[in-house]
């Protein structure tokens, strides 16, 4: 469909486009490793092997982020479709059958990129590195493009425990114990098939670098809880590829255009401006994977006052400084940096009285009906537009549920939106407008509810 | 000589399709006619039309071969057979080299991968009205057309839009918008014609796309659909004279090898009950 | 008491249509019965304290009213209803819930389910995927917390004696639920696919010994009777994600085809290997369920510390059990079932049907979203299918 976007709605940052030039580079640096004969694995984002695969010499490239690319540029089409002609269900992932495809084109082209490829293409890989962190669906795809590609794909495993199971300090002893073994596993099976051995002080040079990156990002986010929201969730989805996505980006570069980014969003807080460049009548919060091929909805929204000042997914974690002197080995101090209780977050994130009622009700429900909506009352938040995806279970399958803890805890009303992160088919630009419009009465309504309640917002 | 006949009924979601042929495989009689919306299907009065254009009656049939979406309980039928099996007999009778077949029908879209006038695989799509005939039909009373002429309108188009929801519901927002901007009703219609081409293309794929491609069924009388799909499979496309009819004639056609051979091995034919009452859809 | 009364496979019917039957009688008699959703909430561990395992099923024919508020429609159909018919109160009586790390959907559903209808006890178990050393090690970690956590429950301590015992009679269950599939060796097969559906999921519903004797009595009613299943064309093994519902069995084999053998979830899947009884009974179990069961959400490999990669050899170690079962029963194509939105199942369609075409076995593939008018146009699907074969 084609889109009436209206570019003034939306204020962008400077400092972003520099970042977002980076991703090219990533791209750039693949294939020419690639070229060059250095292995490349194609990998997926999560919070551990790209750090080892890049202390190891290993460019990373991630089809996840390559499929949203090609999206975006209205090119995953093609590749989707090759996907069920190779017999691959329609309803899997987007990002996953577009990588189907994308594969599939690679074998009649003999290897090579195909020539259509947008952004300079994925080049093939050494190895596949599969996680189920935070999808679990995850590790099949990649096992599934066995077809396609000699190489070997190692399934990193993750504990994803229980929210309760998650409160036990021996549970989470335990997990940081089979991180260790199993991401030692991992080094033996690279070190293995690169016949070389892994330099551990490389390992904690790329380990910082992500470390930098991410505590900028903490504190630019920090930064848009102020009013009116300076930095929209564009620009943070703009971004957010060059610092996750970083295969082979130097970190240097990356911290710096952060730097540059912390400045900016810093200077437009003291003078008061913000993200988009209407009036901000409602801030909103974006939750679940974003529209890629159709985000220029999001400035329609702006063009009504809809400022998305925060979102759901790929933000930073709080950043922390972990006495680890008395570890030696330097895979433990690796995930023991990484890896935190789910009481260290709750000791960080809600005062010492809100966390003892927190645990007494995960203790006794199983569940807490607070967790998950601390940013909502922290951005202040009007309004949340929950992106129900046709191919995605891990960021659909729990949203009606944060739907109505949202509402009955913070009485936040959302607008729930059907679509997908890639096939464009599935949304409806013009539907999604008018329920949009009829949305702000709702809005409306609540933060009268919110006044009277005495909520600060 | 006694001339022995056979009798293809192919029940439709929409249309039912009666042929009837000789042992030369020559057609007789043939009837198109709406299947009904009801519950009960008068399938029989279709049979008795055919047998009146024919000049015979039921006892002269040797075989009634069901088929189609309503095949299952066909009171007069003597057997039922897929429409897959069916179309893949009957289109593979007028083009010996078929290797792909499209059939779009009523609500659904078939692809069947042939070889040597055999059915190797195939592929249907499921309950979404996408693609279809239906989909056809809702655009034309969205746009206020008679379904027949929206291939003719199609071909005076420029520049066709691009509909990017499949979802039937979707679409026609989608056209709805596009001419409430003045979008011409040519350049739409066409638009909505490459949609569901590019939805079958993609959905056929897995089959393997080397000619002869066939085009069948109902939308097959669509000139600007079978355009379009041409050009999304990037092939010719071969549409038989009555598209409408594969269906029935592979029915009628197996119903015929089926009754030679138990001739050649010596064994009666075996018969259903041959009542010529309603067909139900639902038991 | 009912159960009494009828025997066998008319038993079975009996559990099939009212599942819960028997276990409200228990419960009334004080015994605790437990709610678990899939295969892998360790069983022999409930047994083992005698609290009754009781399987969490969909419904077909219920239409999904109360879950649309809970869980998007682009989610496992089966969950979703397994969820709207607890929503519905009908899950109500259990004493509680164990669930495991099936897939992202199944734990999603576990706190939905924990948030929504606060039962009296829960337990989530966050199963590994992989078969790597350490996954093996985590799940043995896991089943020591479950331990606990039902120890809790019950007040009293699960002794290895205790455990080994419920293995034993576990794997007696085992035992039987094969003897009962080599009945279906034979042409015709002395119990359909549909039959079959019922009597796994009454022993489903009810305590381990006495889904043992209804097993006994099925075995040799069927080994006796002369109205079985009749005599079709193709002999089919249908793999595929869950089919707790005889509908598409009966719509199967109500063209010509008799389905002889399965590889799904409400069949052969959990029994058809036993549980080793090793020192400490947790390093059985704990291997039993995660490297013997070959649900599609356990990820399996040739040699996962192997640098090297043959697809066929890789396609091979993952499916040539399917390749044995269309051996020995004798199987002449395959059904791939699978509920939509299942991804775990979904990805492995295409690796299925190379190793299916690489043996020169036939297949087609059966999407379904998990209810009564799905089942309509997949029997042209089916009888399209049969059509080529026969």
């Amino acid at each position: 469909m084609t889109q009436e976007t209206k570019p003034r709605a939306l204020n962008r940052l400077k400092s972003m486009y520099a970042l977002r030039a980076e991703v090219d580079r990533m791209y750039e640096g693949g294939v020419e490793a690639s070229e060059e004969g250095k292995p490349v694995a194609w990998v997926m984002l999560e919070g551990w092997s790209n750090a080892i695969l890049n202390a190891m010499g290993v460019k990373t490239v991630f089809p996840e982020n390559y499929s949203s690319l090609c999206a975006a540029q209205g090119m995953a089409e093609p590749f989707m479709e090759r996907s069920e002609a190779e017999g691959w269900p329609s309803h899997l992932c987007g990002y996953a059958r577009a990588s189907v495809g994308y594969s599939a084109r690679m074998v009649d082209v003999g290897g090579k990129i195909p020539p259509e490829a947008p952004g300079g293409g994925m080049p093939k890989p050494t190895l596949l590195v599969a996680s189920g962190e935070t999808c679990d669906a995850r590790f099949k795809w990649f096992q599934s493009l066995g077809r396609f590609f000699d190489a070997p794909v190692w399934t990193l495993e993750s504990p994803s425990p229980g929210i309760r199971e998650r409160l036990s300090s021996e549970t989470y002893e335990r997990n940081v114990q089979f991180l260790i073994k199993e991401l030692k596993a991992f080094v033996a099976f690279l070190e293995n098939l690169l016949g070389k051995k892994m330099d551990w002080d490389m390992l904690e040079f790329t380990g910082g670098g992500t470390n930098e990156i991410n505590r900028l990002r903490w504190e630019i986010n920090e930064l848009r809880k102020s009013r009116p929201g300076p930095m929209h969730t564009r620009d943070f989805w703009s971004v957010m590829t060059a610092a996750l996505f970083r295969g082979a980006a130097d970190p240097e570069v990356i911290i710096e255009g952060h730097q540059k980014m912390y400045d900016e969003v810093t200077e437009r807080v003291e003078k008061g401006i913000a993200g988009i460049n209407r009036p901000e009548k409602y801030r909103m919060s974006f939750e679940g994977l974003p529209p890629w091929h159709t985000l220029g909805f999001l400035d329609q929204l702006a063009e009504r006052g809809w400022n998305f000042v925060i979102e759901s997914a790929y933000r930073p974690m709080r950043p922390r400084t972990v006495d680890l002197s008395m570890y030696d080995d330097p895979m433990e101090r690796y995930v023991r940096r990484r890896y935190r209780s789910l009481e260290e977050s709750l000791q960080e994130d809600y005062e010492p009285d809100e966390v003892e009622a927190i645990k007494n009700e995960i203790i006794r429900d199983g569940t807490s009906s607070r967790l998950g909506l601390k940013h909502i009352s922290d951005y202040q938040v009007d309004g949340v537009v929950l992106h129900v995806l046709l191919t995605c279970r891990a960021t659909s399958a729990g949203l009606n549920l944060l739907q109505r803890k949202i509402l009955d805890v913070l009485k936040v009303p959302s607008l729930v939106i059907e679509g997908d992160i890639i096939d464009a088919s599935a949304f409806n630009a013009a539907e999604a407008l008018r329920k949009a419009e009829a949305f702000e009465e709702t809005m409306d309504h609540y933060r009268k509810v919110r006044k009277e309640l005495g909520m600060p917002w | 000589m006694v001339r022995i006949y056979f009798a293809g009924i192919d029940l439709g979601s929409t249309m039912t399709k009666v042929v009837i042929l000789d042992e030369d495989e020559q057609v007789c009689a043939y009837v198109v006619n709406h299947t009904g919306a009801e519950h009960r299907r008068l399938a029989n009065k279709v049979m008795e039309e055919a047998l009146i254009q024919a000049g015979l009656c039921i006892e002269d049939m040797s075989f009634i071969m069901a088929t189609g979406y309503g095949r299952i309980n066909v009171p007069f039928a003597d057997k039922q057979i897929t429409e897959l099996t069916c179309h893949a007999r009957g289109i593979a009778s007028f083009f010996p080299n078929v290797k792909l077949a499209i059939d779009i029908g009523g609500q659904d879209v078939k692809g069947l991968k042939i070889r040597n006038g055999k059915l190797l695989d195939f592929v249907m799509s499921d309950k979404c009205a996408a693609g279809t005939g239906r989909f056809l039909e809702v655009t034309a009373e969205t746009l206020g057309l008679k379904l027949e002429d929206l291939g003719r309108i199609s071909l005076g188009s420029t520049q066709k839009i691009s509909v990017s929801s499949t979802c039937t519901v979707f679409a026609q927002q989608e056209v709805v918008n596009h001419l409430s901007n003045d979008v011409p009703l040519e350049d739409v219609v066409a638009g909505l014609h490459d949609a569901i081409a590019s939805r079958v293309a993609r959905m056929v794929r897995r089959l393997k796309v080397e000619p002869d491609v066939v085009f069948t069924g109902g939308v097959a009388k669509n000139i600007g659909v079978v355009k379009a799909l041409a050009e999304s499979l990037g092939c010719p496309i071969l549409v038989p004279e009555e598209p409408l009819l594969s269906g029935a004639i592979g029915a009628a056609i197996i119903g015929k090898e089926l009754t030679f051979k138990a001739l050649a091995n010596g064994e009666t034919i075996q018969t259903g009950e041959r009542r010529l009452e309603e067909a139900t859809f639902f038991k | 008491m009912t159960s009494e009364v009828s025997k066998g496979l008319t038993r079975s019917i009996e559990l099939y249509q009212d599942r819960s039957s028997r276990v409200k009688e228990l419960r009334a008699e004080g015994k605790k019965v437990m709610g678990y959703l899939c295969i892998y909430p360790v069983l022999e561990m409930m047994t083992a304290l005698d609290i009754v395992p009781y399987r969490i099923f969909g419904d077909l024919h219920e239409p999904v009213t109360e879950a649309d508020s809970y869980m998007p429609a682009v989610n496992c159909p089966f969950l979703r209803s397994c969820l709207d018919i607890g929503l519905k109160g009908k899950y109500d009586f259990l004493d509680g819930i164990v669930t495991s790390h099936i897939c992202d959907v199944g734990s999603t559903l576990s706190s939905i389910w924990i948030y929504a209808l606060k039962p009296p006890f829960s337990h989530h178990i966050d199963m590994p995927h992989t078969l790597h050393e350490t996954a093996l090690a985590q799940e043995k970690g896991l089943l020591e917390d479950y331990k606990k956590a039902l120890e809790g429950l019950s007040g009293k301590e699960m002794t290895s004696e205790a455990l080994e015992a419920a293995i034993r009679v576990h794997n007696e269950q085992r035992a039987l639920v094969r003897e009962l599939y080599e009945l279906k060796k034979l042409n015709p097969p002395l119990i359909s696919g549909a039959e079959t559906i019922q009597v796994i999921k009454a022993i489903e519903s009810i305590p381990v010994d006495e889904g043992n004797q209804l097993l006994r009595e099925v075995i040799s009613e069927v080994k006796e009777r002369s109205n079985g299943p009749q005599k079709k064309s193709s002999r089919l093994l249908v793999w595929g994600s869950i089919i707790d519902d005889t509908a598409m069995m009966e719509m199967i084999e109500g063209l010509d085809a008799n389905v002889v053998m399965d590889d799904t979830c409400v069949g052969s899947r959990p029994y058809f290997d036993d549980v080793e009884i090793t020192d400490d009974p947790l390093d059985g179990l704990a291997y039993h369920y995660l490297v013997d069961i070959k649900c599609s959400r356990t990820f399996r490999v040739n040699n996962y510390m192997d640098v090297h990669k043959d697809y066929m050899k890789d396609l091979e170690i993952r499916f040539s059990y399917l390749k044995d079962y269309a051996d020995e029963w004798k199987a002449d194509g395959v059904i791939m079932e699978s509920v939509r939105y299942c991804d775990t199942h979904g990805y492995d369609v295409p690796g299925i049907r190379d190793y299916l075409d690489s043996i020169g076995l036939p297949s087609v593939y059966l999407e379904h979203d998990y209810t009564e008018g799905a089942l309509a146009p997949l029997r042209t699907r089916v009888q399209g299918f049969l059509e080529i074969i026969g």
